[in-house]
Order: C-alpha cells, then structure tokens, then sequence
C-alpha cells in the first residue's frame, strides 16, 4: 500500500440481494474530500455501508492507514456515518444525540461538555440542544446528524446523500457548514450524491459509479472535462462530440472542426479525435449561422438548449433572459472558451457518424 | 346510498349487535348474588391466583424468549430461518388441543420428559405444565408482533451506533430495545390475554384438576359440565374482564403507535 492513500479499498465484491459490487477499488488521501455519484440503485450506499464495516465482503480487503480492517467490526474502524434521513436516535435529545459517541471515548462530563460546544458553535446548532429531535426541521436535524458524527473526530467521514433531503438554501447553508468543519478538524470525507453541486463546492474527487462498479475516478476537473466513458459524459452532463483536428492558429491552439464549426482547444491532437465541451461553458450568440436550434427545455434555473452543429449534436445552458428572442429552428452561432474545449480521446481512423 | 355499501354496514351493525347482546347476556343473565357468593368461593380465589401466577409466569418467560427470536428472523439471514418462521408460526394455525396432545408426548413420552424428571421436574399434569402449555400458545403471537416491531425500525440506527463505537450488545440494549419499546408493550399485552385465555393445551397437558391444576378457562368448563352456571359464569365474567383491561391498555397506547397496533391486528386476524 502507498504511503498516500489512507484509505484503500481494494478488488472488494459483496453481493446482497439485488444490490452487489463486484471488484471495487478506490483509494482516497488523508484530508481528501472524495464525492461517489451515479445513478439509483449504482451499489453507493452498499460501498459506503461496506467500508463502515456493516457488510462483510465476499473478495477484497479495505486498508486504513496501512492496516487491514476488512475483518474488524464497524464500532472499531473509527469512521462515522450521517444518513439522508438523519437517523437521530427518537428518544434521545439532541444534546444526547451527539453525546452518544463521545460517552463511548471519553468519561469526563467537562470534556465532553467541550467538545460538544465547539462542533455545535461550527454548526451553529447550540440553541437547539434541549430539544426533541423529532421537533426539529430536516435542516437542524441533518446539523445534529453531522455534529454526532463530527464531534468524534472520525479518521473517515461517510455522508450517505446527506442533503437530498433538504431544500435548496438549507442546502447551500449546510454545504458552507460542512465545509468549514470539515476543514477544522480535517476529516477525509467520503461523500455519496447526485447532486452536482455538492461536487463542485465540496469535492476534490469524485467517483462515477455504475452497476455495482467504479467506471472513472478523478479530480473534479477530470471528471467533468475528461469523462472516459459514454456513461460518465452523459451522467455528468457532458457534450462529448467528435472532431477533425485542422491545425493550430497563431496563439499555438489546436483548431477542429465540429460539424460545420470550427472550435478551439488547449489541448494537443491531430486526425479524428473525440472532444468534450460542458454546456455552461458554450456561448450562443447571433452571429453567422452555422448551428440550428433543435430544442429548448426550462431546467428549474436554467434553460437547456440542443444544437444542431451540421451533424453532431451540442447541449448548451443559457439563463431564460437569453431566450426571449430564440426560437426553435433559428440558425446562431457559438464560441467556447479553448480552456473548455479538451480533448479527451485520439481516434486512430476515421470515424463514420452513426447518426 | 349504494345498495352494497349499504349492505355492508348493515352486516357491521349486526354483528357487533350480536356480539355485543352475547358478552352483555354474560353480566345479566345470572343472579348478581349468585355470582358473588361465587366469587368467594376458595374454588373461584385459587382458580384466578392461579391464573393470573401462571399467566405472569408465561409472560415474562415469552417475551424473554421472543425479543431474541423476533430479532434474529428480522435482522439476520441464517440456513433454515424460513423453516424457523414456518414452524414458529404453526402453532397459530393448529388447534389448541392438538398442541396440547403433542405437548404431552414430548413431555410424557419422550426422552425430554425422562430428562427433566431425573432432575425432579415433573412437567405433565402439573402447574409448570400449565406455564408450558400457555408459553406454547402464546409464544408464536409474541415472536409475530416483535417480529414486525424490529422490522418496523431501520438497521441503520443501529449502524449509526455501531459506527460511534458501541458494540452489537450495547447497540441492541441502548438503540434497538428503546426503540421497540413500543411494541413489546403491545407484545406483553397480548401475550398476557393469550396465555389467560389458553385452554385446550392447559386440559391436555396439565390436566385439568379441581383445585390443582384449575386455571379461569378450566373452572369455566369444569363447573359447566357438573351443571355449575353460576360458577361457570362468574368465570367467564372474570376472563371478559381480565381482557376488557388488557384491550383498554393496548387502546390507550395505540395512539402512541397505531402502526403496531395495525400490525398486531392484522396477525390476530
């Protein structure tokens, strides 16, 4: 095991019901905040509850800080675990909640006291301490939740979607919080999501996983500029199109042609080589017509627009201001910043459209 | 009013009518005095002590055994659990006096009753063959209702308290336990009636004897087959009573958790 990853999880297989993993392998760095998203029913939660200690795998071993914890039950692996629905303990307060777990480490009253305080001033949740759990809103009961399993100073922290749940400002609030006290006891953090929000203003890594298996695991950057596979594009929400490198222009940008336009990147490539573009990063603007509005969709905030680039096929956000005067079957034309356009594949022949 | 629907109701009304008319008839049919100078008697007194130790008894033996039984079918997948649930259920199914004639050959025939007999524990026409007999009877009840109660509590509370260092007994006394509170109440409630109420496996296997083995149910039949009827319905009047209390109990705590309620409903029925 490398020095750098603390946490290793290693070929790790386990089959329950109509959920199994099959040959996992992940290893995360001390401090890092790694998110695992993908679809429902993908074995996240399974491989979170796996590396709690709550299922035994069937192949593989897990690492912690170089031992081999696969066989140790889950109230000895030190890593806590906060769930979509809270799961606070109905009868207990909320200052008895997060207590709970640090009774089992410490004894004295005045230290626990402390300790209680400290995460619960980060978590601005002091005021609510005497209350019935079952009084309080999803937003202070995710906080209590988060205090529990934070106020033990776990090695790993597991979030298991922990703010599916809530509406969207408590979210953004919680995620603040999360961060700042993340940050203050400096836990590394596995993290399950399908909200991409939580990847970019929380994440250093992210896992995409499908199946039961992991398909693509990287930096942020990677995963939403580079996705290696169809699925993680199209999960992630990124346009992956194909392109002819041309040449360069005279700032040392590789120019490729897409369709009947004609993009630039940062990256390097020549012939036929497979592009990924995310849809916030395209411009529409009017201009010489080279592409044909092929749809328009509202998206809660924003507007998703397809365009038609003569054969290949571009996802574009735009906020609805923007639309008042487009319509479907306009012609418009697009600029994508060259540190957005990345080249994530060389296709070695010629490549003939499907479609 | 649709004519079915109509029909429907009616059939209700009628039947807690009549239902209602039988279990009245009970207090107002006998001669007030009679049933008191009935409840004096040492036959009705030793009858309802003994009763009521017994059913005691067999409570608490029941529900010792059921929160580990309804727990381990809830929580954990083994070789043979459907089995284990099948045969645990059985005894709901099986007529009572059955489960008493079986209860007696394993405890008189078998090599089981040889066995606790060297030991001086004589199980077959004796007052622990009472508390045996009401254990079997009201056993798959309880296992049922705990059953459902674990099952009606996510695991992940107990994985939250694994996580935060507490062990699988420590999880289970401090979360699980407090959790199912509800629910083993109902279960004891029950269990309680059950085991009152429990006759044809009592007569079979601990015999049925005057003022031995004379429990409510048995001093019911006994004095209506010599032609007691006072006897016979002051006893009645007291095991109507006995569960009148239990239901007034379960009812006060079902609004505390109506879901279990439900749930003990739809196993009685």
């Amino acid at each position: 095991m490398s020095k750098l990853s603390y946490l290793e999880v290693k070929n790790i297989s386990i089959e329950l019901g109509e959920f199994k993993l099959k040959d996992i392998n992940l290893k995360v760095k001390k401090g890092d905040y790694l998110t695992i998203i993908g679809p429902t029913g993908s074995g996240k939660s399974i491989l979170l509850e796996t590396i709690a200690g709550f299922y035994k795998p069937k192949l593989g071993k897990i690492y912690l800080a170089g031992e081999d914890i696969t066989n140790l039950p889950p109230e000895k692996r030190k890593m806590s675990i906060v769930y979509q629905d809270y799961m606070l303990f109905p009868h207990m307060t909320a200052f008895e909640n997060i207590a709970y777990g640090l009774k089992k480490k410490i004894k004295s009253k005045e230290e626990i006291e402390k300790r209680i305080k400290e995460i619960c001033e980060i978590l601005n949740i002091t005021h609510i301490l005497k209350r019935n759990v079952k009084t309080l809103s999803g937003g202070e009961q995710q906080r209590v939740a988060l205090a529990r399993a934070l106020v033990i100073e776990p090695e790993v922290l597991l979030l298991d979607e922990p703010f599916s749940a809530l509406d969207v400002k408590t979210k953004e609030n919680l995620r603040n919080l999360v961060k700042k006290a993340v940050k203050e006891y400096g836990t590394t953090v596995i993290h399950i999501t399908h909200d991409f929000e939580d990847v970019w203003s929380l994440a250093d890594r992210v896992a995409v996983m499908k199946g039961g298996g992991i398909l693509q695991e990287g930096s942020v950057e990677e995963i939403f500029y580079k996705p290696s596979v169809n699925f993680v594009a199209e999960f992630v929400g990124t346009n992956v199109l194909k392109g002819e490198v041309i040449g360069k222009d005279e700032n040392g940008l590789t120019l490729i042609k897409v369709g009947d336009t004609v993009v630039k990147s940062v990256d390097m490539g020549n012939g036929d080589v497979l592009i990924s573009i995310r849809p916030e990063d395209v411009v529409v603007f009017y201009g010489e017509k080279r592409c044909k509005v092929k749809n328009i969709r509202r998206r809660g905030e924003v507007v998703e627009i397809t365009l038609d680039l003569g054969g290949e096929t571009l996802r574009s956000l735009l906020t609805p201001n923007m639309l008042k005067t487009l319509n479907v079957e306009d012609e418009v034309s697009i600029s994508v910043d060259p540190n957005s356009v990345r080249i994530i594949k060389s296709l070695k022949q010629k490549i003939s459209y499907k479609n | 009013m649709e004519k079915f629907k109509a029909f429907c109701i009616f059939l209700s009304f009628l039947f807690t009518f009549l239902l209602f008319m039988s279990i009245l008839s009970l207090f107002l049919v006998p001669n007030p005095s009679e049933i008191i100078s009935s409840l004096k008697t040492e036959e009705m007194i030793y009858s309802l002590k003994l009763s009521i130790a017994t059913s005691l008894a067999s409570t608490v033996l029941v529900i010792l055994f059921s929160i580990p039984v309804g727990y381990a079918l809830s929580r954990h997948d083994f070789i043979g659990k459907s089995i284990v649930k099948s045969i645990l259920d059985l005894p709901m199914a099986f007529p009572e006096l059955v489960l008493g004639l079986a209860l007696l050959l394993l405890f008189g025939q078998s090599f089981i009753g040889k066995f606790l007999e060297s030991f001086g524990i004589k199980i077959v026409f004796t007052k622990i063959g009472i508390v045996i007999a009401q254990f079997f009877t009201a056993l798959p009840y309880a296992v049922r209702v705990i059953y459902s109660t674990f099952e009606g509590i996510n695991p992940r509370y107990e994985f939250v308290s694994r996580s935060l260092g507490y062990g699988e007994l420590e999880t289970f006394f401090r979360i699980s336990l407090p959790l199912a509170k509800n629910g083993l109440f109902a279960s004891t409630i029950i269990t309680f009636a059950r085991c009152m109420g429990a006759f044809g496996a009592v007569l079979i296997l601990a015999g049925g004897s005057y003022m031995n083995t004379e429990i409510l149910p048995i001093t019911l039949y006994l004095n209506i087959s010599y032609g007691n009827l006072g006897m016979a319905i002051t006893s009645g009047i007291l095991l109507i009573i006995i569960s009148f209390i239990a239901i007034l109990i379960f009812e006060k705590f079902e609004g505390v958790n109506s879901s279990n309620f439900k749930k003990v409903e739809s196993i009685r029925n």
